[in-house]
């Protein structure tokens, strides 16, 4: 039987995160002896939050140094906690901390490693994306142990009550050499609007089309960064972008200065996960929609009948001025609040 | 700008194609030889060597001559010759334009007796179309081995994304090249005790040393073609025998010759021919290729197969008549355009690689010699060999074989057929005019089908919607619409698309360029704009009559540089400049 | 600001982002198909990192930039033509596979092998740098485990800005979740930096720095060590995601018709 370590960080107030939730609840479904593992500045709030998640024990390395998203540190942790576990299968969220600490802690233990699985089977069998999200593959791994990063909204969130929990702490010696890094703080990028929101409903994605010169034969950027900026506020969505469109405003040009590469959906950009999706002035060519695989329902607006979203890649495509069509939905989305 | 660099070496080398690859395969081995190898450096435009639009068939006996071990396996796409077909193509939805010889021709074919395909097929292949023992190869594959092997080897460099804007001129000598600027860095000065130039049908260096250093009497460029072709994926149940070629004519316009070429790993090529001598100014060769695979013939082997990637590319059809100086102080010309394509048979490839092969002996000799390479010594090594061989007598076999086209398809082939036979005896004279000379009105050329006030009012869409006439000109003249299926039959914008690079290095200056807008402005037939393979010439919707160039989506072929309806001076010189530029690269299958 | 640094710029490279993908099965499991004839470019966000290297190489004098990359031999020749023209470079080769359906914990040994055989590479000066992610396996694995291989504990992944201190720290910017950027400060070299675009373009082509790279790359790549990976990976299936959606096309509707259907949509739960 596997010993199955879930393995989970705080967050700034002390509790988890829905991906980490997400984790344990995929942790939970693979049967064996459950232990829980926390990392954090305190872990007690964290750990009465999954007291019902029948781990067998809640093992915690906590400690101010241990708050903060740091290599040296969470691998030290992290380490730790799979020794004392001693598990063959380690699940975590692939959260920007795990991603960036548990690579290196699977190469300590000498243990496999899965990133961004995508499902994951009661026989452990992993689903994961190769080339950007253009070949599934699902892959089995006899090796122990094995660390699994599971992405975010791939598993129901586990949605236990709280209770009490007992931890037991791991000890772990900061050295001067854990410490040679500083976390400062968080920044937004520099844009005048916070435009990215994971958790929205919606992805709003603006293409280059919206620079372009339009019938008229002019640009008309001003409008089109306020009827963008108009939609993600009044929607609940996120701001994503095709590459173009973020390369030009790279490029010094004053173009929809909101923007930044943060904003880039695809090949080269990110691959977010909304329920629905929406594509203005953006032709939909396949090294942007690859950004698209885990957006369920997606629409699109293009005055181009043969753009790469009439092509299986959207379940709608209107045939119109996006200009014209996001004023109006704009002013409907309004009335409708 | 910064001040410009300058590097010595002692060979530079502007293109890599076929030409370039014989040259430098025959040449690299030798320079181990001497106590100080001579430096050696190549440029190609394109952002990769595999550049060069055509999976093509070849009789191969220059790069047999340079690989006797040949094993063709390991070339990817390359397969031998099997089997070779011409076939003639009968029209089957009645919109393609057949003048009264071609339709009695049609006519008499279809009593004869013809498959339900829409086809006849020759009885025999002419003797001097067969490629027996030929190779059949994709000229991007095929340019990438052979690089491979060149550098493998450490002797030489070949630089792709480096377009060499111009020949380096003092006095009657070329002295080096200089690269093109890009991003404000003025490019580099490349000073060579040898410069060859095999940039191919249409590039800038060979033209620039025409136009400085003069060309011989009788030196003619008026006979082009595009040729615009895919790799198609062979779609299941249609199992070709890798080798199998195909030639055919009579569709989908009597002028348009097309092609058929199985690879190995069920993938093939098939394109078309557009050439100058078609008197349709709305030539869209993109077009024409989608109706040629879907011609019932065709049809039988692509239909539900996939398209992979798509290319186009000039062909310069003048071949011997459009043979420059080959040799001058410090410079020698290779390849087709120093007029070594042969239009008889269809066939540049083997004939540039021989040029390249004869020039690399010629300079050989001369370096074993210590002696420099002026215009006597390069004509004494290299000339001379090239005039003793078989490009030469091939060549001129050739020359006016198919002048006959000017005057009409059947006489075309007539004149072909027996400039083959007779090995260039027997050829049916005619001027060759250049494109700006022949073709008439968009209003004339469909005065039998369109009214005047009809195309006006198409003119007036096309000019709002910038996009160019000919589609909606064929689809009005009977051409039925393509239908998208986004596997085989996509746009034009998503072929580019297709199977390959679109990003140009960035910095390059617009390499295409109107030089006289006022011709421009008052130009009605914009054949720039019709020809454009890549749809990067568009009409101008923002006021204003001059085209307007993206060069994001231009492939390279120079079309538009043959396809001006205006000549700018008594040379020929077209409205249009094709100067050197980094990209369109599009697809290394091709 | 007297410091210089050894920057060692893992990449490996990607069939270019706008060919089609299709598995195969091949000898030693998955591949793609006709993955030599694909043309190819340096993996995009290696890329940036090399392009960043090259940056930050300019400004230190007496610094260098080394780029070790494990593909087959033939493609990374080819792929080297492009880049030995835009960055001084020396290459450290190495000839195996370089798909994506390869093992990160396999390809790290191997390239960790590759830099530890670097002559006279200091610690001190050390910044190891690669793509936080490959475009072909997608992991975001292969540098942590590179790094621990070089003893290195200073580690940032999804770097978009790295600034070097008056006292030699290095402030670095990093993508976090919701679309922010964690800002750190690490004391000094060595360091791991997975990057993502990070703020620079790609430089143009240089002749003369290619003239330069060559007489390192092509005996690099002449003795390119042949790379073998075995793999812990059993693939139970590979397989391209059902793409095709049924697409329905508004063609002619007014543009009210179309507003209020996208703000039905929108709004709906
Ligand atoms: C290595 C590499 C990596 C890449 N990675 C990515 C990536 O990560 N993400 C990405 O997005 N791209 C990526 N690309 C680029 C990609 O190939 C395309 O170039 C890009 O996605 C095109 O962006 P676009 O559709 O916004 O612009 P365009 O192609 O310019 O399309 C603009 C569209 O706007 C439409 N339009 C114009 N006006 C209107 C209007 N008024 N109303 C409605 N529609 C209008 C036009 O019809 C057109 O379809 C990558 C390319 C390469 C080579
Ligand atoms: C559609 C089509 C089908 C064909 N089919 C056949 C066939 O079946 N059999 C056959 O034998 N022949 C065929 N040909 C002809 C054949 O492709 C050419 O004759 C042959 O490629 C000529 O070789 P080359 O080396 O002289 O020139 P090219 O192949 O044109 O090479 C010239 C190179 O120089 C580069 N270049 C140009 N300008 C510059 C510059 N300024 N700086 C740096 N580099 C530059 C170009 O990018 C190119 O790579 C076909 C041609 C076409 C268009
Ligand atoms: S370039 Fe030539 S064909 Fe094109 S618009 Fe100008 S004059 Fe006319
Ligand atoms: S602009 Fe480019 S693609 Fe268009 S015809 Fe000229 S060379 Fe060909």
């Amino acid at each position: 039987m596997e010993t199955i370590l879930f393995l989970a960080h705080t967050e700034a107030d002390g509790g988890l995160a829905k991906a980490t939730l997400e984790a344990l609840e995929a942790a939970r479904a693979l049967g064996g002896v459950l232990i829980a593992g926390l990392v954090g500045a305190s872990v007690e709030a964290a750990a009465n939050s999954i007291a019902g998640c029948g781990a067998s024990k809640i093992l915690g390395v906590a400690g101010e140094a241990f708050g903060e998203s740091r290599y040296s540190t969470d691998a030290a942790a992290a380490e730790a906690i799979a020794q004392a576990a001693n598990a063959t299968v380690i699940v975590a969220a692939h959260t920007s901390r795990w991603a960036r600490a548990l690579p290196g802690v699977a190469q300590r233990l000498g243990a496999a490693v899965d990133t961004h699985v995508a499902a994951l089977s009661a026989d452990l069998k992993a689903t994961r994306w190769y080339y950007r999200q253009r070949i599934e593959g699902v892959i089995e791994r006899a090796a122990r142990p094995r660390v699994i990063l599971l992405d975010s909204g791939c598993a129901p969130a586990y949605a236990g009550a709280p209770g009490a929990a007992a931890v037991e702490l791991v000890n772990v010696e900061i050295t001067p050499a854990l410490q040679r890094t500083r976390v400062i703080g968080k920044q937004a990028p520099k844009a005048e609007q916070q435009t990215i929101r994971p958790d929205a409903a919606i992805l709003f994605v603006a293409g280059a089309g919206w620079t372009k010169k339009q019938k008229d034969g002019q640009t008309h950027v001003a409008d089109a960064g306020k009827l963008i900026l108009d939609f993600i506020g009044s929607a609940n969505s996120s701001l994503g972008s095709s590459k173009s469109l973020v390369d030009l405003s790279g490029e010094g040009q004053a173009v929809l200065p909101f923007l930044s590469h943060l904003n880039q959906v695809g090949q080269t950009g990110s691959t977010p996960r909304h329920p629905k999706g929406l594509a203005t002035c953006c032709h939909g060519e396949e090294p942007h929609v690859v950004g698209w695989r885990f957006i369920k329902e997606r629409r699109a607006v293009n005055l181009d009948a043969n753009c790469g979203w009439a092509r299986g890649k959207a379940d709608v495509l209107y045939v119109a001025d996006a200009f014209a069509v996001i004023a109006k939905v704009n002013e409907l989305l309004k009335a409708k609040s | 700008m910064e001040e410009r660099p300058s590097m010595e070496v002692d060979i530079v080398c502007v293109g890599f194609g076929p030409a370039m690859g014989g040259f430098l395969t025959t040449l690299t081995p030798a320079l181990a030889e001497f106590p100080e190898a001579p430096q050696v450096i190549c440029y190609e435009r394109a952002d990769g060597v595999g550049f060069g639009v055509s999976g093509v068939v070849t009789r191969a006996r220059g790069i047999r001559q340079s690989f006797p071990d040949l094993d063709v396996s390991q070339i990817p796409m390359a397969a031998t010759v099997k089997q070779e077909k011409v076939l003639y193509l009968l029209d089957p939805v009645g919109a393609s334009r057949r003048s009264k010889p071609v339709k009695a021709l049609d006519a008499a074919l279809r009593t004869a007796g013809h498959s339900d395909r829409f086809a006849v097929e020759l009885p025999y292949t002419p003797e001097f179309l067969h490629k027996t023992n030929g190779l059949i190869l994709s000229i991007g594959q095929f340019n990438q081995w052979v690089s491979e092997q060149l550098m493998m080897t450490g002797m030489v460099q070949v630089w792709p994304g480096m377009p060499v804007a111009e020949p380096l001129i003092e006095d009657d000598a070329v002295t080096g090249v200089r690269l093109a600027d890009q991003g404000g860095m003025p490019g580099m000065d490349i000073r060579a005790k040898l410069t060859v130039v095999g940039d191919g049908p249409v590039g800038p260096v060979g033209r620039k040393i025409d136009e400085v250093l003069g060309t011989p009497p009788g030196f003619e460029r008026n006979e082009w073609a595009v040729g615009s072709k895919m790799v198609i994926e062979l779609p299941d149940g249609v199992d070709l025998e890798p080798g199998f070629v195909l030639h055919t004519m009579g569709y989908p316009e009597p002028e348009i010759f097309g092609f058929f070429y199985v690879h190995p790993d069920r993938l093939a090529s098939a394109g078309i021919f557009v050439p100058s001598w078609f008197d349709n100014p709305v030539r869209t060769s993109y077009r024409y290729l989608q109706h040629f695979i879907q011609h019932p013939y065709m049809e039988q082997f692509v239909k539900g197969g996939r398209l992979r990637s798509w290319g186009a590319k000039s062909l310069m059809e003048s071949g011997r008549r459009g043979e420059p100086f080959l040799c001058g102080h410090g410079y020698a010309r290779i390849g087709e355009g120093s007029g070594s394509t042969n239009v008889l048979t269809g066939s540049g490839v083997d004939e540039a690689w021989t040029t390249g092969i004869q020039l690399a002996e010629g300079v050989i000799e001369l370096l074993r010699e210590k002696a420099p390479f002026t215009r006597d010594n390069l004509d004494r090594a290299y000339v001379t060999r090239r005039r003793s061989s078989w490009i030469e007598t091939e060549g001129r076999a050739a020359e006016h074989a198919r002048n006959g086209f000017q005057k009409g398809f059947i006489r075309g082939l007539v004149g072909m057929g027996l400039a083959g036979v007779t090995k260039g005896n027997i050829v049916v004279h005619a001027e060759v005019k250049p494109t700006h000379e022949r073709v008439g009105t968009i209003e004339d050329y469909f005065s039998d089908r369109i009214p005047r006030e009809e195309i006006a009012k198409i003119r007036e869409q096309a000019k709002a919607d910038g996009t160019p006439l000919h589609d909606l000109l064929m689809d009005r003249s009977g051409w039925p619409p393509i239908e998208y299926d986004g596997q085989l039959l996509v746009t034009h914008q998503d072929a580019l698309l297709m199977g390959g690079k679109v990003q140009a290095s960035g910095g390059f200056e617009d390499h295409v360029r109107f030089l006289r807008q006022e011709l421009c402005e008052d130009c009605v037939t914009q054949i720039c704009v019709e020809v454009c393979s890549g749809e990067a010439i568009a009409p101008n919707k923002d006021g204003g009559n001059v085209p307007v160039f993206d060069k994001e989506k231009c492939v390279h072929c120079g079309a538009c540089m043959w396809n001006c309806a205006h000549a700018v001076d008594a040379s020929g010189r077209t409205n249009i400049e094709f100067a050197a530029g980094g990209g369109g690269l599009h697809s290394a299958e091709n | 600001m007297a410091n210089s640094y050894q920057v060692v710029v893992c990449g490996g490279i990607v069939p270019d982002p706008l060919q089609t993908l299709e598995p195969v099965a091949g000898p030693a499991g998955p591949a793609l198909k006709n993955e030599m004839m694909l043309p190819a470019v340096l993996d995009p966000w290696a890329g940036h990192a090399l392009y960043e290297a090259a940056a930050l190489a300019r400004k230190f004098p007496g610094s260098k930039v080394y780029l070790v990359s494990l593909a087959p031999k033939a493609k990374l020749q080819q792929v080297m033509m492009t880049i030995a023209q835009r960055v001084p470079l020396e290459l450290v080769a190495l000839d195996g596979p370089g798909g994506g359906f390869t093992d990160s914990a396999e390809t790290a040994a191997a390239l960790a092998g590759a830099i530890q055989g670097i002559a006279g590479l200091d610690r001190s000066k050390l910044l190891l740098f690669g793509g936080w992610e490959s475009a072909s396996r997608g992991a975001g694995s292969t540098m942590q485990m590179v790094a621990e291989r070089l003893g290195i504990v200073d580690q940032f992944q999804g770097v978009d800005e790295l600034q070097i201190g008056e006292d030699g720290s290095l402030r670095i910017l990093e993508r976090v979740e919701g679309g922010q950027h964690q800002v750190s400060v690490c004391d000094a070299p060595p360091a791991l930096l997975g990057w993502a675009t990070g703020n620079l373009g790609e430089p143009a082509n240089n002749a003369q720095v290619g003239m330069q790279n060559m007489r390192t790359i092509m005996p690099s790549l002449q003795k390119a060590k042949p790379t073998q990976l075995k793999s812990g990976i059993a693939f139970a299936s590979v397989a391209l995601p059902k793409l095709q959606r049924e697409t329905r096309i508004v063609k002619d509707a007014s543009v009210d018709e179309i507003a209020k259907e996208i703000a039905d949509w929108a709004a709906a739960e």
